[in-house]
């Protein structure tokens, strides 16, 4: 599972060559404003398909829910800043630990059973928090939304002054930032013990028990980073969009891209789900759009079902799903 | 103030709409039970029976009713081409590669429902479907009582093929072991195709009926996916005559849910089930021990 020197470039030097590319683009778009906004957009997909690939690429697990973990992030930031007045990087802070709390309430139950069920647990829990946000009026303003979210409050370095309203470009090198916060959280975790074990698991629960892997801990630990990464992000958006409804901040849409992304990118390197959100941007925006205006997201369950039937390694990996031989039914 | 007539009326409506459901969960349960995947395309093979009954509605007057059959044939055609296509080639491999497969092709069929019939909620209710009826205060609608007939009959015509034709008891052997039935000269690939198959046509019998008594939308189909899951996992693995009480169970308690809480919370009370059987038995109410 982590033998990278197999793979086709080695995660070094894919992390080096993506990274560079992510710091290039803005120039390489001329700063365009739209299309600046159209990949931190990218990023931000980039940074969630990061922290579900850990789940998915590392430990196993595949996860058909992590709008919730966003919606979660997104919500929790938006309300304390816009009702309590806390300082919105507290948001981003917030938005990541109740992401992993919320992992946590669905975790818990469906860690119990083995394959299939958290994946579709989790599809339902997106469903309920996304409910629940239309609901809980007196929190979330329901179906309309909560408007006018503070943007993150300008930062001054000595002279600098970093003013996040102002620019789409400081956004973009922002949630570049995050991104490869993200990404070092999960490179660092896999080359751990804790890593280890989610190798161990992924490979095969039980073998993992009999060697001495605690199991549940090991999976609801990769599922709690996995959430809080993507609360952190989701809690940026609220801050960086300025708005959230329901059918937004939960929008399948952040179930759905992970996915898409990181087996078009690759699940065996951490950086594969990364390459895969830029190109999938890229290929949308200037590509699908332009076939089909409404129905355009058909390309992306196409792509889906293509890539795990013909091209089960994606861009930068090496091999996804390796638990075919000898897979218990 | 909540009487004991609307009690009555709210417990008889959940029970239709229950025995509803578990038409709507029956393709999933079926191929869940019999090829051991998990059909995530499962609700947009039942949209797509939804539209094609819409279709011959708005453009020929079809009778939903009549549509029934083209729009489950239309739907096993789906299911036969991404067996054939896809699943086929990946069968053997891992259970999370068939999950996110089938994923993928539920959001290409629910995005080509979009790009073709738009947006819109479509409801293909007919006049004198609507008609209420009363008995001793309790109001039913001819449309109820005929969808409620029909999902019996699939749910009991499904458990007769299964348990006195040849194909069907191939099927179940195959289900059973499947080494043993190839051993026996049984076509288990065959089995599974076959069985997929039926999957798509029980889920496009479903569509109309749902159209009739509720609306269907592109994006509807992930939403059954989900309760038809959640019905498989109350009702345990492999037991057909068990979804039938799982639906009602699901029904009623939805239908409780808004009469003494709130219309809004309805759907909650699936997904609290569905945590308590994870919990407190993971085999479900009739399967065998997971």
């Amino acid at each position: 599972m982590g033998n990278l020197t197999r793979a086709f470039v080695s995660e070094r030097t894919a992390g080096c060559i993506v990274t560079g590319f992510v710091l290039a683009l803005p120039f390489l778009l001329s700063f365009n404003p739209y299309y600046t906004s159209v990949f931190v957009s990218a990023l931000i997909l980039g940074a969630v398909a990061i922290a579900w690939n850990l789940l998915a690429g590392v430990c196993g697990q595949v996860s058909f829910g992590h709008a919730a973990f966003f919606g979660i992030g997104a919500y929790t930031s938006a309300v304390l800043v816009t009702k309590w007045g806390f300082s919105p990087y507290l948001g981003l802070v917030a938005g990541g630990v109740f992401g992993g709390l919320g992992s946590l309430i669905i975790g818990i139950p469906a860690f119990r059973l083995r394959g299939p069920y958290f994946a579709l647990a989790i599809l339902g829990f997106a469903e309920v928090m996304k409910l629940l946000a239309l609901n809980l009026t007196w929190l979330t303003e329901g179906s309309l939304g909560i408007m006018n979210i503070a943007p993150l409050p300008p930062l001054e370095v000595g002279s600098l002054k970093i003013d996040f309203y102002a620019s789409r470009t400081t956004n973009y090198y922002v949630v570049a930032l995050l991104m490869f916060a993200v990404y070092l959280v999960v490179y660092f975790l896999r080359r751990s013990n804790l890593g280890l074990a989610m190798s161990a698991v992924h490979g095969d629960d039980e073998t993992a028990a009999g060697i001495g892997v605690n199991v549940f801990r090991t999976k609801a630990i990769a599922l709690t980073v996995s959430a809080t990464c993507t609360g952190v992000m989701g809690a940026f958006y609220a801050h960086y969009v300025r708005f959230l409804s329901p059918d937004t901040a939960f929008d399948g849409y952040w179930s759905v891209m992970p996915i898409v992304a990181s087996l078009f990118g690759g699940m065996s390197a951490l950086i594969g789900p990364m390459a895969g959100a830029l190109v999938i941007t890229g290929l949308d925006e200037f590509v699908f759009k332009r076939f089909f205006e409404t129905g355009h997201k058909l390309f992306f369950g196409l792509l889906l079902a293509v890539v795990i039937v013909w091209a089960p390694t994606g861009l930068l990996g090496n091999r996804v799903g390796k638990r075919s031989e000898g897979d218990k039914r | 103030m909540i009487s004991a007539t609307s009690v009555v009326q709210s417990l008889l409506s959940g029970m239709a709409e229950g025995v509803n459901y578990s038409l709507y969960c029956l393709g999933l349960a079926f191929v869940f039970g019999i090829v051991r995947i998990i059909n995530l395309a499962h609700g947009e093979f039942l949209v797509l029976g939804g539209y094609i009954a819409y279709w011959l509605l708005v453009k020929w007057g079809v009778n939903p009713l009549l549509a029934l059959p083209l729009a489950a044939a239309m739907a096993g055609v789906a299911a036969f081409v991404s067996y054939r296509v896809f699943l086929q080639r990946i069968r053997t491999s891992s259970e999370l590669n068939t999950l996110i497969l089938t994923f993928g092709l539920g959001i290409f069929l629910a995005n080509l429902y979009l790009q073709l019939w738009t947006a819109d909620i479509r409801n293909i209710g007919v006049d004198w479907m609507e008609q209420p009826l009363s008995f001793f205060g309790i109001y039913v609608s001819v449309g109820e009582i005929l969808t409620i007939l029909i999902s019996l009959a699939v749910v009991f015509g499904l458990y007769f093929f299964l348990t006195r034709s040849r194909t069907g008891m191939a099927i179940r052997v195959t289900a059973i072991d499947r080494d043993a039935a190839a051993l026996a000269g049984i076509n288990v690939e065959r089995v599974d195709l076959v069985a997929f198959t039926i999957g798509g046509l029980l889920a496009g019998v479903g569509g109309p009926l749902l159209g009739m008594l509720a609306h269907i939308s592109p994006g509807a189909g992930l939403h059954i996916t989900v309760k038809a899951f959640i019905l498989t996992v109350l009702a345990g693995v492999g037991s057909i005559p068990g979804l039938l009480v799982a639906g009602m169970i699901l029904g009623v308690g939805e239908a409780l849910t808004v009469t003494f809480i709130n219309a809004s919370y309805r759907e909650l009370f699936g997904f609290a089930l569905f945590i308590a059987i994870l919990v407190i038995r993971p085999s479900g109410l009739f399967g065998r021990r997971l």
